[in-house]
């Protein structure tokens, strides 16, 4: 078993260029990634998002919104009218333009419907979505206030026909007074800050590391690795094309040691290039490894074993090296979809996060998040090392059968 | 050294072995010849341990092979029809590992891989990766491969199958060579004149079944023909040699415009050929009489030709 591990080794380094593209692609697709997800330079402040702004009512209360929101980190405001901003939109250069039109502050003041609008570009739903919170948040702080005393005002004239206009004046000072000192008030809180949940990350990327790098580390090593491993599980098809399959099994060896032989070179292969991965994104892209670095070890032994016992299932189960071929690359391509791979899974409809149970690529992907992420304890990943180790075990177990079932028969 | 004896194999309802039956002596190189088809595969396959027969027994120096399975394969060397090489390895690579799953090791293992590879002229080469050698020194290689661990018998799986002229020769002496030092070997092809050259006895096999087996002499005093009747025209249609072919109790062998009779009588059939000939308007270009060979041999108990 072991002669065949090593002679399998050899070949492997033997490959020079299979070694590079091997250990090379996962590491520029793991960088490219990390750039997709934000992983690298998060650092800088995000950009803020432009909206454009169009002022048809022009007066202090339309210009205390345009103030107010311009105050906003997250909102850069481009004053134009608003043909013009419905030009930028349609070509693509802003996503939407908020209008406030005539009579704005009289209708606010009135208590009546507020005469504003947002346009913007559907294809920008995403962008829409991250801004209409900060958008409506202040645009509630200001228009309710006044809209409350209008509304105030208007009831109290309607249901008081007979007060006359000293009578009202006097009792529009008293609310004025008594807002006055609602918004002044040292004890209360605003209406806009009541409003708001507050909010405070227990798990932060302040204190936790880069949530985008760790995604593109733990999604596109799994993913290349399966790649890898089933290529090595398909090289024991090709050794019964080649006739070596035969004279291994003439040889005064038990047929399953060369199967066992083969997982052990495999497993060697996915050991070194998930190793590779992480040294690759401690050195260059900052990923922290010695955080745990007990069960990051471990990760990576039930990891490659997980994934190395994948590609020689697929080779036993196969007839020929073209079969595992097309086969491995369908199932990889499936399951590190569903496992989270290619996207992380919170971007998931509710059904596919469930399925992802099912993937190896979650498990492991679950796994450096307990690690590197969410910083647990060896005690509380061990149950993703024990699914990772079973889902291992299951496959070999198949491929054992299977081996004898279809390969020996093959000869 | 090895018996084997009434052995069956059968695939669902296809008989590819249909009691066989089969010794070969300490140092003798035994010859297996069929068309493709006639089970000589299957046989080797069962012989070295590849495939189970349904019945059947085999041993060697008296061991049943399925009973003493690693021992019995210490004792054979198996020469597959393929490059069973790595090609990414060098020729040393290859025999270092080929020699170590029989338990080879450390300078034993390095003297036994330097004597062979001298022995077949590759010791300059033996660095190379095996991709980078040609087709006959492939072949070479895959021979040496099975040599490494002294084996006691050794099987040849038409070992010149798609090598050129002067590697076939090469082959040729490395076998004869093996043989001079007292190799046992079985030697399978369908190329009659291997056979002829190469071998010490010979089984026929067919459908499953040794049809004849013995040494080419004694394969000729047991055939009733005694000679070959070789006829070439220079220009002959099918039909009409078909035609020929009907006019003689005894096979005759038809290929594109020419034709093979054999004969146990050649002074009555030479000239009712000739009276046939021309007849049919056949022009003959050559025609010679021939001692008897393997093919003709073959066809008579056959009925049909080896390279059908």
């Amino acid at each position: 078993m072991f002669t065949i591990a090593l002679k399998g080794i050899r070949q492997y380094f033997k490959d020079r260029t299979a070694v590079l593209l091997s250990l090379l692609l996962p590491i520029v697709l793991i960088t490219i990634f990390a750039l997709m997800y934000g992983g690298i330079g998060k650092s800088e402040k995000s950009r803020p998002i432009t909206l454009l702004f169009t002022d048809q009512d022009n007066t202090e209360l339309s210009k205390e919104v345009y103030s107010t929101l311009n105050e906003q980190s997250g909102i850069q405001l481009l004053t134009t009218n608003y043909d013009e901003a419905s030009k930028l939109i349609k070509k693509g250069k802003n996503s939407a333009v908020l209008v406030l039109y005539k009579g704005f502050q009289d209708s606010v003041e009135a208590g009546n419907k507020i005469p504003m609008e947002l346009f913007y570009d559907e294809a920008k739903e995403i962008e829409m979505g991250l801004m209409q919170q900060a958008l409506w948040s202040n645009l509630f702080g200001i228009t309710m206030k006044k809209g409350m005393k209008g509304k105030v005002n208007s009831w109290i004239r309607e249901k008081n026909p007979d007060l006359d206009t000293t009578e009202l004046l006097d009792i529009q000072a008293k609310i004025d007074e008594q807002f006055s000192d609602f918004e002044q008030s040292e004890d209360s809180e605003t209406l806009e800050e009541n409003s708001n949940l507050p909010m405070t990350a227990i798990v932060s990327e302040e204190k936790n590391g880069n949530l985008g790098l760790i995604q593109a580390i733990a999604g596109v090593a799994i993913m290349m690795l399966l790649f890898s491993v089933a290529g090595s599980g398909a090289s024991l098809l090709k050794e019964k094309e080649d006739g070596t399959f035969r004279r291994l099994l003439v040889a005064p060896i038990s047929p399953s040691s060369i199967l066992y032989g083969k997982m052990l070179s495999t497993l060697f292969m996915a050991i070194l290039q998930l190793t590779v991965m992480f040294l690759y994104s401690w050195l260059v892209l900052g990923l922290d490894i010695f955080i745990n670095l007990p069960a990051l070890l471990l990760m990576i032994l039930v990891t490659a074993i997980a994934c190395s016992s994948f590609g020689i299932f697929m080779a036993s189960i196969c007839k020929s090296r073209k079969q595992v071929e097309s086969l491995s690359t369908l199932v990889i391509l499936v399951i590190s979809a569903l496992g989270g791979s290619m996207m992380p899974l919170i971007f998931m409809p509710a059904i596919m996060q469930k399925l992802a149970v099912i993937s190896v690529n979650y498990w492991a992907i679950e796994g450096f998040f307990d690690i590197f992420w969410r910083q647990l304890p060896l005690s509380e990943i061990y149950p993703k090392l024990i699914v990772l180790l079973g889902i291992g075990i299951l496959f070999t177990t198949i491929s054992v059968v299977s081996f004898k079932r279809n390969l020996l028969k093959m000869v | 050294m090895l018996v084997a004896k009434n052995l069956y194999k059968s695939y669902k309802e296809v008989h590819a072995l249909n009691n066989v039956s089969l010794s070969v002596q300490e140092g003798e190189l035994y010859g297996l010849l069929g068309p493709n088809g006639a089970g000589k595969t299957t046989t080797i396959n069962i012989l070295t341990s590849l495939l189970k027969p349904n019945s059947g027994e085999i041993l060697y120096h008296g061991k049943s092979l399925f009973e003493n399975l690693n021992q019995c394969k210490k004792m054979i060397g198996v020469v597959p029809q393929e490059i069973a090489l790595y090609e990414e390895l060098s020729a040393i690579e290859n025999l270092k590992f080929w020699g170590t799953l029989y338990g080879i090791k450390g300078k034993q293992l390095q003297q036994k891989t330097e004597e062979l590879l001298s022995f077949l002229g590759l010791s300059d080469r033996k660095n190379h990766k095996i991709k980078t050698y040609s087709g006959g020194m492939k072949r070479r290689i895959n021979i040496t491969a099975a040599l490494l661990h002294d084996p006691k018998i050794v099987f040849m799986d038409e070992p010149t199958v798609g090598i050129d002229p002067q590697s076939r020769n090469l082959i040729f002496e490395v076998i004869q060579e093996l043989h001079s030092r007292g190799l046992t070997m079985i030697y399978t092809t369908h190329y009659m004149e291997e056979a002829e050259r190469l071998c010490d006895r010979i089984g026929i096999i067919d459908e499953g079944k040794i049809v004849a087996e013995g040494s080419l002499e004694n394969l000729k005093k047991a055939s009733t023909i005694k000679e070959e009747i070789h006829v070439k025209f220079t220009n002959a249609p099918k039909e009409d040699l078909l035609n020929i072919n009907n006019s003689f109790p005894n096979q005759v062998l038809v290929q594109e415009n020419q034709l093979v009779l054999s004969t146990s009588q050649a002074n009555t059939d030479l000239p009712k050929l000739i009276q046939l000939c021309t007849n049919a308007n056949l022009p003959l270009e050559h025609l010679q009489v021939k001692n008897l060979s393997l093919e003709s041999i073959f066809l008579e108990l056959t009925g049909k030709s080896l390279r059908d």
